[in-house]
């Protein structure tokens, strides 16, 4: 009974992968998959290391966008004018982190519902960005004047691998070994299947859950200063693009594990799923509208077929907590 | 999804249990007053030092501005209502906003191709009774999450409108559209009377029918409901085409006040859903009600338009809204861990 829960994600992988390669002559080209790689898949993974892990242990992040706009509204801001590149970088950290602090705040000491502390978050962030930029006003950086580091985050590469995947691959590896092989992975686990027992046992719930947030908004800084490298500009709220992607690859991926919890290599094949469908549909020739309606029932029928094989084996899957 | 829900029961979670009943009751009753008279003050504040706040024509006005944004909350009321509102598992409708996008592209298309209002209006109705019956067969029948159905049914929702519209604005009217952005009696504009029409309604089966109840109790404690005899997922199937139905009839108001189906109804999704939470802190017991939606996006609306006659930045408007929910919330979370 667990083969087509658990396969399922991979099944559906597999399947559009080879039907657009079949279908397509553009899409197996070494040029394209790396294209899908570095433009698609690289942001959307780092952001989806956060999200998973905070879905995992319970909660969820609504504020990714806004911690990739505030890092790379420092971050840009600051190699604008001129700072040292070493202070725009962490500045765009510290930027990015401060979100996660605001909501660890929230969520940890004041004990606010993840849903809502970061819902609220993400309004004051969209509030604090129009603010700044008079309404939303990109910054855009003049190609000639940006510092070589600058573009090398960007467009470099090393030893012909593009410096961004070498970032994604760090950060999930991070990412992968605080959730698999330490005790705080270990803690957040336990905190997202049973709070109350999490709680009663002993652990630093508050501590715990402050720590998600934190690494949720590092993983979104990092993102952010990516993306102002990319496109050499800030664009107000455009982090939010990214929310509900990483959400969907995210629950996507818990199909993956046999419990239905979130997994660092599952979110990693939902993210690529969706990046592949969409890529896909593009070289198939359908215009951007049909895409989304492609995602939309392509990511429905895995949610389908996992839900509907786990509600076979009754009892295995906490879905509802009937909290209230 | 409900035969896996007794797991998680074993233990109550940390936060979440129900207080003893005198002192919650106090506190509720606090948080209550305190949020009314918010309200209040706001309101006196505004016609205190806004110029023509106070005008009759100007109240008028905003119970307009939030109709379209009021009546979606009064789906996303519903779902929450049926669905119990811890808000990752419980109810949530995320393709409301798209929903009504779909709606008002079907609607302005019918219209474009030479039918009539009477088709237009059938097809409208059917569009968003049918995103809703899709999300009630995800969420009821196959037991995904509602937070993931519905998301991916936005999705869908939003490509269909893309495809319907090619992203651009298509013009529509007719003389219903007419009636609705015509003439204002007494003062109030149509959509303002369409949008109390709707509160009433569902007020009236929501909050004094025994199937209003028995929604309650179905979001309140799946479990204890069904072992009641309630079925169960009739109810919430229900509530998810009931709010496929408010997008519906929000999608003409929106038709009606733009002249046509515009792109970018997804951007009013967030506010939507913080307009049916905060409506929370207006009811006795903390819970989605009508009336504290109604009150919710009155107060929002009350917002933008004190902001817009002052001069302030419009700018300002999002992130006040977000210092409320987290000031309500944080204030309703203590109260219910000091009432323990």
């Amino acid at each position: 009974m667990r083969t087509p829960s658990r396969y399922a994600l991979v099944v559906a992988l597999i399947a559009v992968f080879a039907f657009f390669s079949v279908a397509t002559t553009t899409f197996l080209t070494p040029g394209n998959l790396l294209g899908i790689l570095v433009n698609n898949f690289a942001l959307l993974a780092i952001v989806s290391m956060g999200m998973t892990l905070a879905i995992a242990a319970g909660g969820i992040d609504l504020s990714v966008g806004t911690s990739i706009d505030i890092a790379s509204l420092v971050f840009v801001a600051a190699v604008a004018a001129h700072q040292n590149f070493a202070v725009a970088l962490i500045g765009a950290v510290a930027g990015g982190l401060a979100v996660g602090a605001f909501n660890a705040v929230l969520i940890a000491a004041l004990r606010v519902t993840p849903f809502l502390a970061t819902l609220g978050t993400l309004f004051i962030g969209q509030s604090v960005q129009q603010l700044s930029t008079s309404g939303g006003q990109p910054i855009y950086l003049i190609t000639g004047h940006v510092p070589a580091a600058f573009s090398f985050i960007g467009h470099g590469t090393v030893l012909g691998v593009p410096f961004t995947l070498i970032v994604v691959a760090a950060v999930v590896a991070a990412f992968a070994a605080i959730m698999g092989r330490s005790l705080f992975g270990r803690r957040v686990v336990a905190l997202g299947a049973q709070p109350g027992v999490a709680w009663y046992s002993g652990l630093r719930v508050s501590r715990d859950t402050a720590l998600v947030y934190l690494f949720s908004a590092l993983a979104c800084a990092i993102a952010g200063i990516l993306l102002s490298c990319t496109v050499r500009a800030y664009v107000p709220l455009s982090g939010n693009a990214y929310l509900l992607n990483a959400i969907g690859a995210t629950f996507i991926g818990t199909t993956f594990s046999p419990a239905g919890r979130p997994s660092v290599i599952g979110t990693l094949l939902g993210v690529l799923l969706l990046n592949i469908v969409a890529n896909g549909l593009l070289l198939i020739g359908w215009n951007f509208y049909w895409q989304q309606v492609g995602t939309g029932v392509l990511i429905f029928l895995v949610l389908v077929i996992s839900f509907g094989s786990r509600r076979l084996r009754s009892g295995a899957v906490p879905l509802n907590s009937a909290a209230s | 999804m409900p035969p896996d829900s007794v797991t998680m029961q074993v233990a109550p979670a940390a936060d979440a249990a129900a207080p003893p009943p005198r002192r919650g009751e106090t506190a509720r009753k606090l948080l209550r007053a305190g949020s009314l008279l918010t309200f209040v003050a706001v309101f006196a504040v505004f016609a205190a030092t806004a110029p023509g706040f106070l005008n009759a024509g100007n109240l008028a006005n905003i119970v307009g501005q939030v109709a379209v944004i009021g009546v979606l909350a009064l789906g996303m009321t519903l779902v929450v209502v049926g669905g119990g509102n811890d808000v990752v598992r419980g109810g949530i409708d995320l393709s409301l906003a798209n929903n009504l996008g779909l709606c008002a592209a079907v609607y302005a298309t019918v219209l474009g191709d030479g039918w009539g209002d009477g088709a237009a209006l059938l097809a409208t109705a059917a569009t968003g009774l049918l995103v809703g019956a899709v999300n009630a067969v995800s969420v009821v029948l196959l037991g995904i999450l509602p937070l993931l159905a519905t998301l991916a049914v936005m999705n869908v929702c939003a490509g269909l409108e893309l495809v319907l519209t090619h992203n651009t604005v298509v013009a529509a009217s007719s003389p219903v559209l007419d009636v609705i952005a015509g003439e204002y009696p007494a003062g109030v504009p149509v959509l303002g009377y369409v949008l109390l029409g709707a509160t009433a309604v569902l007020f009236v089966v929501l909050q004094l029918t025994p199937a209003g109840l028995r929604l309650y109790a179905v979001g309140g404690h799946r479990e204890a409901a069904r072992a009641a005899g309630l079925p169960v997922g009739t109810y919430v199937a229900a509530s998810y085409l009931g709010s496929g139905l408010c997008a519906a009839l929000a999608s003409l108001l929106s038709v009606a006040l733009l002249s046509g189906s515009t792109t970018g109804s997804g951007d009013m999704l967030l506010s939507v859903v913080v307009t049916a939470l905060l409506g929370v802190v207006f009811s006795r017991r903390l819970v989605a009600t009508i009336p504290g939606t109604l009150l919710s996006a009155l107060f929002v609306g009350m917002l933008i338009n004190g902001f817009q006659l002052l001069n302030v930045s419009s700018y300002w408007v999002n992130g006040v809204q977000g210092v409320l929910i987290l000031l309500v919330v944080a204030a309703t979370s203590t109260l219910r861990r000091e009432a323990r």
